[in-house]
């Protein structure tokens, strides 16, 4: 087996206590000794802090980076403005995913792509393929930088510290800046990957990573691995490559409209022009327009989608559970787990978190596309046969500075 | 990591204490930091036959689930209910947080006493 990869804070997460895991070829931390359930809550009423060093940063340059990325992405990069961020798919013909990915604009002259730790070489292999028509470059400064997510209500406050001023970025997701902190220069990004409405995820040479890992410590912010990760994103309902997107058990591939957030990171738009998948894309693109009018005529594009489901019988959902309805199978569970929450006293504006806390067992799943939200369901849990229902959401985050959870009734 | 003398073994890192004609069956300070957060149990019922070296039940944390092994061959005559509304027992008191008791008990396999279960665990790493 070749040598796993380590960031800039391996060092710091041993010191921390991390229990060190193979994640797609790197060594990063699961979780520290508080553990994942600690580290989820805590995310959801303070401040959580996260390594995403090993995710993939290539930097595109060049006159035609425009050009080459409206051709291998799904969004409408032309659209993207400066200081902005996009969500995108790096699509194939076929209107599968080779990679989902954030594109942001720190600077006119250049764009990062940041990519899947895992799909890293995949990717750039790709890319070579096509890059040869355009005149540009694409430079992998993954080693050379670090990136640290720092998600929660708390999050904000903690960078007005860390930088001096009131303004960190404009209050819309997906917008950046670029701040003086402490005499480090430190890119920032409105982004995340836990839901989180106030969240950021910071870029720094790997040189800076320690610094402002501990300075985010000593500000308040708790160190929180790839478990806590996980199950934060799957509250959120947020896609996982190799889970929601890629291919299912059965080695098919999952259409890229069969995730439904999938319609913020396809651009049909005429100043895109044709872009790699775009023909299968399209005709995806009305299939959903179809199911969603409930009309289930041609389910032969989009067969099966990316649903949120819940437990309502005691137990735990897992990635790969088949999902019967009315005794036919309909489906799997993509991810599924126990994760904590926070109770709140009333909804949505003036709700109040409180002290006291729950767990219920969540999960998303690839069912078929006729089958509606609020559908009962049985997931079959290792030979036991337990109810569940399809639900909208797991999570609202409409209302900062807390994410709120939806419990299924 | 915690060991109590008065407590036997088995290599499936289960606890078992005897009192009278009852086992009493937990699972050790050792499994319960290797599972990580404890979130569901899965029981047997009260009646339910038991066998040594099988499956009685499950522990589920966030990460991953693990079958809980019998160490005895019996009857179940208790199932600790608490764990069903509070599975975290398992982590912040794995050796008070029993989780089932068997009766009528024939068989037994073959057990580590504390000493023997800690070197045990140590070369598990």
């Amino acid at each position: 087996m070749s040598e796993l990869k380590r960031t800039a804070l391996y060092d710091a997460h041993v010191a921390a206590g991390g229990t060190m895991v193979d994640f797609g070829g790197w060594e990063m931390p699961i979780q520290y000794p508080k553990g994942i359930v600690t580290e989820h809550l805590n995310t959801r009423k303070n401040c959580g802090i996260f390594d995403v060093s090993h995710m993939g940063r290539l930097l595109v340059e060049g006159p035609d980076r425009i050009a080459f990325l409206q051709k291998v992405l799904t969004s409408n990069v032309a659209s993207l403005k400066m200081n902005r961020a996009q969500y995108c798919i790096i699509p194939n013909e076929t209107g599968g995913a080779i990679d989902d990915a954030y594109l942001y604009m720190f600077e006119e002259d250049r764009l990062l792509l940041v990519v899947n730790a895992s799909n890293t070489d995949k990717d750039l292999a790709y890319f070579d393929t096509v890059i040869g028509n355009y005149n540009c470059t694409i430079t992998n400064m993954t080693a050379r930088t670090a990136s640290i997510a720092v998600q929660g209500p708390k999050s904000t406050e903690m960078l007005r510290i860390l930088s001096g001023q009131e303004f960190i970025t404009d209050d819309a997701r997906n917008s950046l800046n670029i701040l003086q902190m402490e005499g480090h220069t430190v890119w920032v990004s409105k982004t995340g990957y836990t839901g989180e409405p106030l969240g950021y995820e910071l870029f720094v040479t790997a040189e800076d990573a320690e610094w402002l890992w501990n300075r985010l410590i000593e500000l308040g912010g708790m160190p929180t691995g790839l478990g806590a990760r996980d199950t934060l994103r799957l509250e959120a309902c947020l896609p996982l490559y190799g889970h929601e997107m890629g291919v299912d058990p059965d080695e098919r591939e999952i259409p890229i409209f069969a995730v439904p957030l999938s319609r913020f990171a396809v651009s049909f738009a005429e100043e895109k022009g044709d872009f790699v998948g775009k023909e299968a894309l399209l005709k995806q693109s009305e299939a959903v327009k179809r199911i969603s009018n409930k009309d289930y005529s041609d389910m032969d594009i989009l067969p099966m989608r990316i649903a949120a489901i819940a437990l309502k019988d005691r137990g735990v959902m897992r990635a790969g559970m088949p999902i019967y309805h009315n005794r036919e199978m309909v489906g799997w569970l993509t991810s599924g787990t126990m994760v904590p929450y926070y109770n709140f006293e009333g909804e949505g504006e003036g709700a109040v978190q409180l002290e006291t806390t729950g767990k219920r067992a969540i999960g998303m799943a690839y069912i078929n596309s006729d089958i509606p939200v609020g559908e009962i369901v049985e997931v079959d849990i290792r030979g036991r046969y337990l109810e569940a229902v399809t639900v909208s959401c797991h999570m609202r985050n409409n209302k900062p500075p807390y994410a709120q959870p939806v419990l299924s009734k | 990591m915690n060991y109590p003398m008065d407590l036997k073994y088995s290599k499936s890192h289960e606890w078992v204490k005897v009192e009278g004609d009852i086992t009493i069956i937990g699972i050790s300070d050792f499994a319960q930091d290797a599972l990580g957060d404890v979130v569901f149990v899965n029981l047997p019922q009260e009646g339910d036959n038991v066998t040594a070296g099988e499956p009685f039940g499950d522990v589920e944390s966030v990460k991953a689930v693990s079958d809980l092994v019998c160490p005895v061959s019996g009857v179940v005559c208790a199932i600790n209910e608490e764990l069903m509304d509070s599975p975290e027992m398992l982590n912040s008191d794995p050796y008070g947080a029993w989780i089932i008791k068997v009766e009528a008990v024939t068989e037994t396999e073959e057990l580590l006493d504390a000493a023997a279960y800690e070197a045990f665990c140590a070369e598990e790493g």
